[in-house]
């Protein structure tokens, strides 16, 4: 995939409610018909254990939230809209799960009939779970796709869009299978149940859970969608094959080998887990990083077209592309001039990623001969009003900058063997287990 | 946008249609025109799960959509005419009252649904102590039974209308008699 197929910059005019398409309207019917089942599912577990269900509903929803500043915060350069990623994740909150409670318990009625119960109990999960959900989630993305495929303009957003339907079934399924597990428990309206899941299916089993494989079949979708030059039937393998992709990470999360830990306790157990979550969960954030920096090459080579280290230097725009190295940047400027610098560094990467999607969006409408409402024809071919407006916001920001006496928004130098490199992955080792900890001592297995 | 693209766009979302509806509604339909019944080998034990066995009653049937043997816990729903005999094996840490209290809180909850009379004590051939006792519904009624097994405990719950009952209870009984306790249970897992 080349870059000029790696992205394809979203119109500016396309950001319209599309009443007139379809799609539009199934996506409304079939999310009011899963808010309605969703709601009487909550409402049928709060009548039986009203403690349990709030604080499961309050401790998923608090945990969805860093999930979603993740998952939105990778596309920063041409952020998607906020409706259609709140659709994304009320897909796989409502419609997604309520059609997969039905579906997926007639499934395992079926394997259960085909074959024996005992062979049900064991692999029930690893082939229906996947089948029934990975294709109900992917299924959201296609409708993203029909609603609004202009803003499906990079692999990168397939991942993102994915990713929330993922989230949206996570948070739900994990709501249910809390309040489930006080049912289980018998001992009445207790919250224990509930903390032992959260940790349990939100910590050691929610990085490598239905976010990472909805992010891997809208990965493919994605791909299937802006590679407009190849051929129909690559693009389709393609998708079918991250689909696949998805499907196969489910199946060995949810697979009974290896369920009892190699024979060494819990601490097995917790190998075993590791084992199967942790190479899909680098896989796809690998690929998620290759998609990434595809989508920042296009954006930044728009900046370094201009030339004008006013507008954007080699090192701002190597930082504009990564997280850590935005976030770098920021702390730079806040640590040697202060609070004011780590603002307009905030505000000027802003202006940069909103001036690099709409130089991308001038350049195309050139290449349709300025026909786009949101561009002109002028004296310099076409132009966009807001290529204006973030040229300005920047070049402010950087007189800004300027007076504060830290004119350019780029991290410090990395030094050689800085801890802070391993901070991360410690951190994740340590957060995992505490979760096991605390799980062991809520009494959980 | 062209007719041509609005077209696919119909397409596209009756293909997404489709696809939820086969799965919502398509995969319930295939299910319930299969029937759930498997007959049961007469006189041999039966896992029910986390190491429990029984001999199903003479006649039985099992339910293969409501059996699920684990290694640390198991149901098992036999099918004897109309009489439905559900038997729950599952990790306890607790006494036989409190069990025997659990199991009479999980019928009383379903509205309606009272137990009748007093307990008594029960024992199975293999030496387990249990406790019976019977409760009723509109229109149907039945008997449960609680063992304690280790470190497992084992739910019986017996219903029916009075006329079915009548004919099988008997037989049904003698079945729980036969519950046993042969393995160790292993540590359950989690999963998305």
């Amino acid at each position: 995939m080349s870059a000029d197929t790696a992205v394809r910059p979203a119109p500016a005019t396309g950001r319209r409610v599309p009443v007139h398409l379809p799609a539009f309207w199934l996506l409304l019917v079939l999310l009011a018909a899963g808010a309605a089942k969703v709601t009487l599912l909550l409402h049928g577990l709060f009548a039986r254990y009203p403690a349990a269900t709030v604080t499961a509903v309050a401790l998923f929803a608090l945990y969805a939230v860093p999930f979603w500043l993740f998952v939105t915060a990778l596309d920063y350069l041409e952020r998607e809209p906020p409706l259609l990623l709140a659709a994304a994740f009320a897909w796989g909150a409502l419609v997604a799960t309520a059609a997969a409670i039905p579906g997926a318990t007639a499934a395992h009625n079926l394997v259960a009939k085909l074959t024996s119960p005992r062979y049900a109990a064991a692999w029930g999960s690893a082939v229906v779970g996947p089948t029934v959900e990975e294709v109900l989630k992917a299924l959201g993305i296609v409708v993203i796709v029909l609603v609004a495929r202009a803003q499906v303009n990079s692999v990168l957003d397939g991942v993102v869009y994915g990713a929330l339907v993922g989230l949206g079934f996570q948070v739900v399924e994990n709501i249910v299978y809390a309040v489930n597990a006080v049912a289980l428990a018998g001992n009445g309206d207790r919250v224990g149940p509930v903390v032992a899941t959260f940790f349990l299916r939100g910590f050691l089993a929610g990085l490598w859970s239905h976010a990472l494989f909805g992010a891997l079949a809208g990965a493919g979708i994605g791909y299937a969608v802006i590679s407009a030059r190849r051929r129909r039937s690559t693009r389709i393998a393609v998708a079918a094959l991250a689909l696949c992709g998805a499907w196969l990470c489910h199946f060995v999360w949810n697979s009974p080998v290896l369920v009892d830990g190699v024979g060494w306790g819990p601490y097995g157990v917790l190998l075993v887990l590791l084992l199967k979550g942790v190479p899909p969960l680098v896989g796809i954030l690998l690929l998620v990083r290759v998609a990434r920096e595809r989508e920042a090459d296009y954006y930044a080579a728009h900046l370094a077209e201009l030339d004008d280290p006013e507008i954007s230097t080699e090192g701002e725009r190597r930082a504009l592309s990564v997280g850590k190295l935005r976030s770098d940047a920021r702390q730079y400027a806040y640590t040697s001039a202060g609070l004011r610098a780590g603002h307009a560094v905030r505000r000027l990467q802003r202006a940069q990623a909103r001036l690099a999607v709409e130089l991308s969006r001038a350049h195309d409408c050139a290449d349709a001969g300025c026909a786009d409402a949101a561009c002109t024809e002028g004296a310099q071919g076409c132009r966009s009003p807001w290529v204006d407006r973030w040229r300005a916001e920047v070049l402010d920001q950087r007189a800004r900058l300027r007076v504060l006496g830290h004119p350019e928004a780029v991290p410090p130098q990395p030094r050689p063997r800085d801890w802070r490199r391993w901070a991360g992955p410690a951190a994740g080792a340590l957060a995992l287990l505490l979760a096991w900890a605390a799980i062991r001592a809520l009494g959980g297995s | 946008m062209g007719v041509g693209r609005r077209l696919g766009n119909l397409l596209g979302s009756a293909g997404v249609l489709a696809a939820v509806a086969s799965i919502a509604f398509g995969l319930p339909a295939v299910d319930r025109a299969i029937p759930a019944g498997r007959p049961v080998p007469a006189g041999e034990p039966y896992e029910i799960g986390g190491g429990v066995t029984l001999v199903p009653p003479a006649g039985a049937l099992l339910d293969v959509t409501k059996s699920r043997p684990g290694p640390d816990r198991g149901t098992a729903l036999f099918l004897i005419g109309a009489v439905r005999c559900a038997v729950v094996a599952a990790p306890f840490t607790g006494t036989l009252e409190e069990a025997a209290a659990r199991l009479r809180d999980k019928i009383t909850a379903t509205r309606g649904y009272q137990v009748t009379g007093r307990e008594a004590d029960v024992r199975t051939q293999s030496g387990l102590v249990g406790r019976q006792g019977g409760y009723t519904a509109p229109g149907r009624g039945g008997r449960y039974a609680v063992y304690l097994a280790g470190p497992v405990v084992v739910e019986v719950t017996i219903s029916g209308t009075d006329l079915e009952l009548r004919d099988v209870l008997r037989t049904i009984e003698e079945s729980i008699t036969t519950i046993a306790r042969t393995g160790t249970p292993s540590p359950a897992r989690a999963g998305p």
